[in-house]
């Protein structure tokens, strides 16, 4: 299979973590040129095996070879010499600095009297973000940028090194239509030019219309690398899975009951922004029982709209917020929690996570209160409520002791939304959930989203994937620059019309 | 699919061929436990560090009195221990208090201007009265609290740095501290309450100069502080939290954490132990000198959560490692004085606080992400690492033993750096050194 012609040949690589094999005597090749996608669940491997190609985990056995010749990266810039550039889920740029001098960190032009040639990279940056359609200034600060500008930084970081393999992991989680369209082309130029592209994804759509070929990983382990012609997208779960994956079929027969939620007339001012309002005047409600979803761009406020209702936002919100027939104002996420509202963040990394923990610390931290015997925490209790949440939302994991750190996001997210089950919620807010989780860990979390919503809890949930809420919701809200621009019921929403209504932001009674 | 597509750039395949260094996965996340295995190795540390120094002092006071010896630490480290803990607690949490030292002469000249303010006579005479005694501790602790809401006012409502917020008390307080005793006493001078006006109030009553005498004032002082806090740290809802604020204040925040509230406690708790620390040290040293006492003592107490284990980002740390850092630091301290001092170890203890910070952070990365590969005097940096370590080493040596001797050894551990970094610089791959350039990694 691994014949002399590719670029990449991975042979017999393993890498175990403390408790947990990443990856086990994997072997497949890469063609020079070509778009090859790697697929697989959750834990799978895919990241880990990417680390290796780039020089982040210099650990592990067996071999990697370029070209033939044996590769072996003490560092990142090692593997940058050897033309492996890498795009990270979550980006690795500095917010602070300017797009230009994150394109050539650690490479600084100079001219001839040694000082910084800023007019130089500023130039080269320009050329560069150009030929990505990326029209934002070379001097503009990155932390001031679109994520999906920002992923075309880090494009124009790799091709400015001339990078021969290009790994993406989950270029797309992030990114609204259009942007994922542009950075299609994107792809497209990058092929044009011979670089070898690995293409991490969970979406099939993505994978179908990308890839040359298509290497599927579960637990560790290489299932096959097959031609994508060869093969059905069905196929593909199918391997993945190892099972068939029954279309996801939710919400039949749900029925909400009284109203839980009530927002009316919420405004989030912003101040010192041309905008003025990072929320103006959204009034719904959210019933018993019911998914709601919020469609919208990125920065159309659906993240602040959360953050309003746990009482999180940067500024206090004018408007009217009612739980349960009571008008309420959180000023702290604190008082949020003990009315029975729960936010499980966009940002698992640095908004969810407490990387120093273990799986069960981070599952118990918001409800330690209802563990405690004479003041102090038990122990038996803690341990009993974290092992009841690893259990009934089958995390996988070596143990409720193991470090947060070693499992996998899907893995992650579930532990994150065990630890606001355990607050026993009464309106479940989930920002964006399935972010950088694979197919499998999504059904799950879908049908968890069911099974919870048909006990009784009201959920709101965003979601950059419009398929997602789609299947999900029983009513979509759709947001746009702030404003609400759309309220569809589950019959009603097609793609079409929640798109219009995201692009179009004129408020109007649409739908 | 069809021929592969000609690369714009063709592959220098010379390059590919790094050689794999014997870097053990320092990019892996180190997995850290509250209660890490530092409290044991630190154990073991004490009692490696007595033996040794029990074996090369010429006395061997160690081994012929070891009740004695070890009574004679207990003291001083039982005292660094009290606010130590407090600044434990605060770097858990993710911060940092400077102003530990400080706080320990302000809280003790509190106390000292009270009961002086309350009973000159009793001051003279060196019996104060129990009421003006309780006032002046009493003072003194609820000024730590004052203090420490202060700090968390600053850092959490103002939004200073906690750095900046702590040094300027630490700056601030001691200047504070004399010139209250200086405009209490000139006041108490007019009125022939007291002779003149002081910049220090001696402290004789007989209560505090048992502080000083009777050890186990402070030994079970100190017992029963590290007792709760540790009850606070490793078994409260309180205690977790504060972990949890110092891993990830995001986080921790939208956990539904009163992250603000959770500072000042941590603040407050620092400067209360500073202040009672300060107390007992007004009657260890009989005298409260605002502008001395306690000078630099912030540095030992974070030095001592380091060795203990707490990390200066946050979030991870253990009460016990930090008693047994105090224990530690203070082992070493003696016994390095009992070696070169014939036991007198301050002239030494600046110095030896700060190598064994150094060692025991080093040690810790050593132990979390393992040492192959990894280089200690990389390139010209290394090399002018090696010269500064011959340098403190070559002067001070032949000064505290027979020059030649101090001569001899001194060369023997220049020529031991060098050695290791002929060997570190065999060990790295060609590719890899001339990647480094100039060797500053």
């Amino acid at each position: 299979m691994t014949g002399p012609v590719d670029h990449i040949s991975i042979e017999r690589v393993s890498k175990r973590f403390p408790g947990v094999v990443a990856l086990s005597g994997v072997s497949f090749g890469v063609r020079r040129g070509e778009l090859h996608a790697i697929c697989g669940e959750n834990g799978a491997g895919k990241s880990t095996l990417m680390k290796i190609l780039a020089g982040v985990i210099t650990e592990y056995e067996g071999q990697l070879k370029l070209n033939g010749q044996t590769a072996l990266f003490a560092s990142t810039r090692d593997a940058e010499h050897a033309g492996v550039s890498i795009i990270h889920q979550e980006l690795n740029l500095v917010e602070q600095l300017s797009v230009a001098a994150n394109i050539f960190l650690g490479r600084e032009l100079r001219n001839r009297f040694g000082w910084l040639d800023d007019a130089g990279m500023e130039r080269a940056a320009g050329k560069l973000l150009r030929e990505l359609e990326c029209d934002v200034a070379p001097s503009q600060l990155v932390g001031s940028l679109r994520v999906g500008d920002q992923q075309l930084i880090e494009i124009a970081k790799a091709l400015s090194i001339e990078a021969e393999i290009l790994i993406m992991d989950e270029p797309t989680s992030a990114l609204t239509e259009s942007e994922v369209a542009r950075l299609y082309r994107v792809i497209d130029r990058l092929r044009q030019r011979g670089v070898t592209i690995l293409y991490i994804s969970h979406k099939m759509d993505e994978i179908f219309r990308l890839a040359d070929r298509i290497t599927v990983l579960r637990d560790g382990r290489l299932v096959r690398s097959v031609e994508r012609s060869a093969v059905t997208p069905r196929d593909i779960t199918h391997l993945m899975v190892g099972r068939e994956l029954e279309e996801t079929k939710l919400g039949e027969g749900r029925t909400p009951a009284g109203t839980v939620l009530e927002v009316r007339g919420l405004s989030l001012p912003w101040p010192g922004h041309a905008r003025a309002w990072r929320l103006k005047d959204i009034s719904f409600s959210l019933r018993r029982g019911e998914i709601l979803g919020i469609a919208g761009l990125m920065g159309a406020g659906r993240t602040e709209l959360l953050e309003c209702l746990f009482g999180a936002a940067p500024q206090p919100p004018a408007g009217e917020i009612w739980l349960d027939g009571r008008q309420v104002r959180f000023e702290h996420p604190a008082e949020a929690k003990q009315a029975g509202v729960a936010l499980v963040t966009e940002d698992r990394k640095r908004l969810g996570l407490f990387a120093q923990m273990s799986v069960g610390q981070n599952i118990t931290v918001c409800s330690l209160a209802d563990m405690m015997s004479g003041g102090l925490i038990s122990d038996r209790r803690e341990r009993a409520a974290a092992a009841g949440e690893v259990s009934s939302l089958s995390v996988k994991t070596a143990g409720i002791d193991a470090a947060i750190t070693t499992l996998s996001g899907g893995n992650q997210q579930k532990c994150i939304v065990g630890r606001w089950l355990l607050t026993k919620p009464k309106v479940l807010l989930l920002d964006d959930p399935t972010r950088g989780v694979d197919v499998g860990a999504k059904a799950e979390l879908y049908r968890l989203m069911d099974r919870l919503c048909r006990q009784g809890l009201g959920i709101i949930v965003t979601s950059s994937e419009l398929p997602e809420l789609l299947t999900v919701s029983d009513r979509i809200l759709v947001l746009c620059e702030g404003r609400l621009t759309g309220e569809f019921s589950r019959a009603e929403a097609t793609e079409h019309r929640i798109m219009e209504a995201a692009t179009d932001c004129e408020p109007a009674s649409r739908g | 699919m069809s021929e592969p597509i000609v690369p714009a750039r063709s592959t220098d395949s010379g390059k590919l061929t790094v050689e794999r260094s014997m870097e053990t996965g320092h990019s892996l996340r180190s997995r850290s436990r509250w209660l890490g295995n530092s409290a044991a190795s630190l154990a073991l540390a004490i009692l490696l560090v007595a033996a040794l120094a029990g074996a090369v002092d010429p006395l061997h006071t160690y081994f012929t009195a070891p009740v004695d010896s070890f009574l004679l630490i207990l003291r001083p480290a039982v005292m660094l221990g009290i606010f130590a803990l407090g600044s434990a607690i605060v770097i858990i949490a993710g911060g940092i208090d400077l102003s530990s030292g400080s706080m320990i002469a302000f809280g003790g000249t509190t106390c000292a201007t009270i009961m002086l303010v309350l009973d000159p006579v009793g001051m003279k005479s060196g019996a104060v009265a129990y009421g003006a005694i309780a006032a002046g501790i009493a003072g003194a602790i609820l000024v730590g609290f004052l203090i420490g809401s202060l700090h968390a006012w600053l850092i959490t409502v103002i939004g200073l740095p906690p750095f900046i917020a702590t040094l300027a008390t630490l700056v601030g307080l001691r200047s504070f501290g004399r010139a209250i005793v200086e405009l209490i006493t000139a006041k108490m001078a007019q009125n022939r309450l007291l002779d003149q006006s002081v910049t220090q109030i001696n402290v004789f009553d007989h209560t505090f100069r048992s502080f000083a005498t009777n050890l186990w004032i402070p030994v079970v002082l100190f017992l029963v502080l590290a007792i709760l806090c540790w009850m606070l740290m490793a078994r409260t809802v309180v205690g977790r939290r504060l972990y949890a604020l110092g891993g990830n204040e995001q986080a921790a925040r939208l956990s539904g954490i009163r992250t603000d509230r959770l500072k000042w406690l941590a603040y407050c708790i620092s400067a209360m132990l500073s202040a009672i620390a300060g107390i007992l040290y007004i009657g260890d040293q009989s005298v409260a000198d605002p502008q001395t006492l306690g000078r630099g003592y912030e540095l030992n107490a974070i030095a001592a959560a380091v060795v203990g284990g707490c990390s200066l980002q946050g979030g991870i740390g253990s009460i016990v490692g930090v008693v047994m850092g105090c224990l530690f630091l203070r082992t070493v301290i003696d016994g390095v004085g009992r070696v070169v001092a014939g036991g007198k170890a301050d002239v030494y203890e600046g110095m030896i606080v700060g190598v064994v910070v150094v060692f025991a952070v080093t040690f810790n990365q050593f132990r979390q992400a393992g040492a192959g590969g990894k280089r200690y005097f990389p390139g010209l940096l290394g090399w002018i690492a090696i010269l500064t370590l011959g340098l403190f080493s070559g002067v001070l040596l032949p000064l505290i033993m027979p020059a030649y001797a101090g001569m001899g050894v001194t060369a023997v551990f220049v020529g031991l750096l060098i050695a290791i970094k002929f060997v570190e610089s065999r060990a790295k791959s060609p590719t890899a050194s001339t990647r480094s350039g100039a060797g500053v990694e």
